[in-house]
């Protein structure tokens, strides 16, 4: 039978902190190049997985108060963190896997400002390594 | 060994593990910085001038 995941309570940590509350939308791509390997004699094309170059793109709400999204995010422009992606609160588990992007980079951190708008913040972090905590 | 300040990282006063941050790809610093925990280093000392100035 086929599922769906209807997600109320995803939690998102950058760099250990806690970040949930303030995070709209979480992408974690999962990327390896593709790197043919087809060969005389062969009639189809044949690929082999390379370097894995992952992602994670979120959309923060931007808060200037203190431990909140300004003060996670300002030191991390141009260093490397980690970021921590899980469907749900509660233990990692097989069910619900903590998504982990280890040593990936920030380059930019740029803010919304918008008259009458909440301000906001959709960062991007490249790179790092990928793993799937279950436990 | 530095302690929690920000209640978004742990429980606030308790110790945190830097080694074990740095081994998770943490960025210490950044949450020094940002002002999520803060450095055991003893203060400096005032400096104390202990030569006495000349008087005319």
């Amino acid at each position: 039978m086929a599922t769906s995941t209807i997600l109320s309570n995803p939690t998102v940590t950058v760099n250990a902190i806690d970040m949930s509350d303030q995070c709209t939308s979480a992408v974690f791509h999962i990327n390896y190049a593709q790197l043919t390997a087809t060969a005389f004699g062969d009639v189809d094309n044949k690929y082999v997985k390379g370097l894995g170059d992952h992602s994670v793109d979120l959309e923060f709400y931007m808060s200037f108060a203190a431990s909140e999204t300004w003060a996670t995010l300002k030191s991390l422009v141009g260093t490397t963190t980690t970021v921590v992606v899980k469907p749900a609160s509660g233990a990692a588990s097989a069910t619900n896997p903590g998504l982990t992007l280890t040593g990936c980079f920030l380059a930019e951190l740029p803010t919304n400002f918008a008259l009458g708008e909440l301000s906001t913040a959709t960062i991007s972090f490249t790179g790092g390594v990928y793993s799937e905590a279950t436990s | 060994m530095a302690k929690i300040i920000s209640p978004r990282l742990g429980t606030p006063g308790d110790d945190f593990d830097e080694a074990a941050a740095l081994e998770a790809g943490i960025n210490v610093q950044a949450l020094i910085d940002g002002g999520f925990i803060s450095t055991s280093k003893a203060a400096k000392s005032a400096k104390t001038n202990s030569e006495q100035e000349e008087t005319r």
